[in-house]
């Protein structure tokens, strides 16, 4: 277990460093592709098969081709020039290192609460990942999950207004 | 669960610093969706510690506002190159003055 997880970090966590040092778009969507497996490999490890599952299909299957596809459509030949300057450089790593101090600090230093819920991994695999998700979704959830749905529907005109020739 | 929300820091703030360090509007966009998948794994990582299931349905709203995101981020991308023929973020510059 100890050694999946830190092999899971360790992929993970090179593949998003290569993600933004990479000049190729679409070399850095692979390697975004890479780091969510990772990322569903957590959710294995914490007990959620279901949101593993979700993670693949939603972000590495469906958001990503849809970066992949957008890349394909702009003529990637073209965007080689786009640098970074040395000041803006700077001010992102000093901000991302303070940014991971806090973090740190308080992820370690904070106090550590002890289990709340009556909900355990135990319980989960006993009744079923999705089974469990699905009652609290159309039961205690219902009206986020409404929302949701009307929040996909402005995305959708959202897009093709975008996306019309004339804006 | 503290290692989770550790590594969850880490691709947070690698995250960040592709968003606020990249030009290209595809990579800062990318960005932006690592952002989004570390706070999952935080959610996850806390309510696996806590008994809670609520981490994980939440986890499932971040899903649909990513996907929704990324369908009008994307639009708003390739209307800016039709509109300026490149990524560049610098070039977004019409409020300026």
């Amino acid at each position: 277990m100890e050694a999946l997880f830190y092999f899971f970090a360790f992929i993970a966590i090179f593949s998003a460093l290569m993600v933004i040092s990479m000049k190729n778009p679409l070399t850095s969507a692979l390697y975004l592709v890479l780091c969510f497996f990772a990322l569903a490999g957590f959710y294995v490890l914490l007990y959620m098969q279901f949101i593993a599952v979700m993670q693949i299909l939603v972000y590495a299957g469906a958001i990503m081709v849809l970066v992949v596809l957008v890349i394909m459509l702009l003529n990637i030949s073209k965007l080689d020039s786009v640098k970074t300057d040395f000041h803006q450089k700077i001010i992102g790593i000093v901000i991302a290192v303070v940014l991971f101090a806090e973090i740190v600090i308080y992820t370690v230093g904070g106090k550590t609460r002890k289990p709340t819920g009556e909900i355990t991994h135990k319980l989960i695999n006993k009744i079923g990942n999705t089974q469990v998700i699905g009652k609290f979704l159309f039961t205690k959830y219902t009206l986020s999950f409404e929302i949701a749905s009307i929040l996909l529907f402005v995305a959708i005109i959202g897009a093709y207004l975008f996306a019309k020739k004339k804006l | 669960m503290n290692n989770y929300l550790i590594v969850a820091g880490i691709i947070f703030c690698i995250g960040a610093l592709g968003v606020l360090m990249r030009k290209n509007l595809i990579i800062v966009f990318m960005s932006l969706e690592l952002m989004f998948n570390a706070a999952n794994l935080g959610f996850v990582a806390v309510s696996n510690r806590l008994n809670l299931i609520s981490g994980d349905i939440f986890v499932i709203f971040v899903m649909v506002v990513a996907a929704a995101e990324a369908a009008v981020a994307l639009g708003i991308i390739v209307a800016f190159y039709r509109e300026k023929g490149t990524i560049d973020m610098d070039k977004a510059n019409e409020l300026k003055n």
